[in-house]
């Protein structure tokens, strides 16, 4: 017999990657005192009057009560999910305006750091900006988001929408948004049948012993600090013509892997549980391609993992065959949708089970560390509320362990470079080392 | 014996193929569409190279491809036919 509980209005099931994103951030919450938060910040060109920016954000807040949901679970059949509001009351996505003299750059990346280190308040707030107006014009806005709500390329997909709000068009994308998930209680056997196959795949490929770094103590007093690099449009296109060649199909993502892996090897050498392998676990977007507004909210991602031999990390060349392998292997025996559908399975579990269940067979270590790899920007707007958009960034803080990520993601042609990293896991001296190696290795 | 496909026919399918992967609408894809305009990463491509060798029988992964044979359904089409027919 099938059981499945019909739409509601004012709750969202949880997918499976939901609740495995909603575990990461207990992981997170409970290591550093903060959640699984990001920031996307986006460079413009001029003042931006935060009175313009407030009013849009009420309109889509009046028009999106899900940003104000929280995390509920069902009585009856205990399946997660997302309780909307009926209206968001008083409450507001919080905007907080700074302005520096001009020559304030530093200060001002320190600010964002701090802010995307900053807890979130309460169960119900899951965005924040801050605003900072430098003395020369130029404006930076950064969107603190909570992931349980949105996923990278959806952050980047709402700034968007602060946009097409401003020009009015608000209801029309509204429209096809989806807010709605079903319980999926159903397809038990499917369900099961797919746990197989990504148990199957994590018993080939989990090393017994995997290279990781020891996390620091103290972990609650700790911040996460990034390290960018930017490949210009002809740095990413000879990058990507490079990678075709090596891999013999262009394909990025095992070459960009592979350059991590090399790059980051010194880095873990004198920091790091010892051990035979990496591994390094991907995280990909899912989503349909034209699919940016139906898949605004929620996560919709999935995930790849790769190992590779201690002997063969100091080399691209060695690498890149064994990444490629495995990557044609996990795409042929479907290992992204399998795990979306078995995490279905795990949803009854709460999140402090979830996290004690994920850790077991890799002994706690979990991976060396964590790669993202975003297609094209969502945000394709040339202006933001009417003021030049001249650069996007990202500054994710990856869940510990390992506390340590690299996130590739393009802006108009261009590829961003991002080493997340929690303080104590890297030093700032072998964090920019291990960036100035991979930039190097993708030019 | 079957008839050897014909590049036009390759196209037709390899249309129907992109669209069900993409999860787009049909008649959405003509020979002439960029698959870099449809958000082609390195996933999307090696499932679709997966379905390509279901499909036809070919294993571009094996054989290789350049950039340029992703400039459109119609350039891809031309290499799955020239491996086809050597």
């Amino acid at each position: 017999m099938k059981l499945s509980l019909p739409y509601s209005h004012n709750r969202r099931y949880l997918t499976g990657i939901d609740w495995a994103i909603g575990t990461l951030d207990y992981v997170t919450r409970q290591a550093t005192g903060v959640g699984n938060l990001s920031q996307v910040v986006l460079e413009l060109e001029g003042s931006l009057s935060p009175d313009r920016l407030r009013g849009v954000l009420a309109q889509i807040s009046d028009r999106f009560p899900l940003i104000h949901g929280r995390v509920a679970r069902d009585r009856l059949n205990l399946a997660p999910y997302w309780k909307i509001p009926r209206s968001r009351a008083n409450a507001d996505i919080p905007l907080k305006v700074v302005d520096l003299p001009a020559d304030a750059n530093l200060a001002a990346a320190e600010l964002f750091v701090r802010h995307v280190n900053t807890p979130l308040r309460g169960e119900t707030q899951h965005l924040r900006f801050l605003l900072v107006r430098l003395g020369d014009g130029k404006s930076r806005l950064g969107l603190v988001f909570d992931h349980k709500l949105l996923d990278a390329y959806g952050a980047e997909a709402f700034l968007q929408l602060i946009d097409e709000t401003w020009h009015g068009r608000l209801e029309t994308i509204a429209a096809g948004v989806n807010v709605t998930e079903a319980a999926h209680l159903d397809r038990w056997t499917m369900r099961l049948a797919r746990g197989r196959t990504i148990n199957r795949f994590r018993l080939e490929l989990s090393p017994r012993d995997v290279i990781a770094p020891v996390l620091p103590p103290r972990c609650r007093s700790r911040a996460y600090r990034f390290v960018h690099a930017t490949l210009s449009p002809d740095q990413a296109d000879r990058f990507e013509q490079l990678a075709g060649e090596e891999a013999g199909v262009p394909i990025l993502l095992p070459s960009a892997i592979a350059r991590s892996i090399v790059a980051m090897r010194p880095a873990l050498a004198g920091a790091a549980w010892p051990g035979t392998q990496y591994l390094v676990a991907v995280s990909v977007d899912a989503r349909p391609a034209d699919q940016k507004w139906q898949h605004l909210f929620f996560n919709h991602l999935s995930f790849l993992a790769f190992s590779a031999p201690l002997e063969s990390a100091g080399s691209v060349e060695q690498l890149l065959p064994v990444l490629s392998r495995q990557f044609v292997q996990q795409m042929r025996d479907g290992v992204p949708s399998a795990l979306q559908e078995a995490s279905m399975l795990m949803r009854i579990c709460p999140y402090g089970l979830g996290s004690r269940l994920a850790r077991i067979p890799f002994k706690g270590r979990m991976c060396s560390f964590y790669f993202a790899c975003l297609r094209n920007s969502a945000f394709t707007a040339e202006t933001f509320l009417g003021l030049g958009a001249v650069d996007l960034i990202h500054t994710p803080r990856v869940p510990p362990p390992p506390g340590v990520g690299i996130c590739l993601t393009s802006f108009r042609g261009q590829i961003k470079v991002v080493l997340s990293y929690l303080e104590g896991v890297l030093d700032d001296r072998s964090a920019q080392q291990v960036m100035r190696r991979l930039k190097s290795r993708l030019i | 014996m079957t008839e050897p496909l014909t590049i036009e026919a390759i196209q037709q399918r390899l249309c129907e193929e992109i669209q069900t992967l993409l999860s787009l609408k049909s008649g959405s894809i003509t020979p002439e569409t960029s698959l870099q305009s449809l958000g082609m990463d390195s996933l999307r491509l090696v499932s679709l190279l997966i379905v390509i060798e279901k499909v036809f029988g070919i294993s571009l992964i094996k054989t290789g491809l350049t950039r340029q044979s992703l400039a459109s359904v119609r350039s891809l089409a031309a290499a799955i036919h020239a491996g086809l027919h050597p």
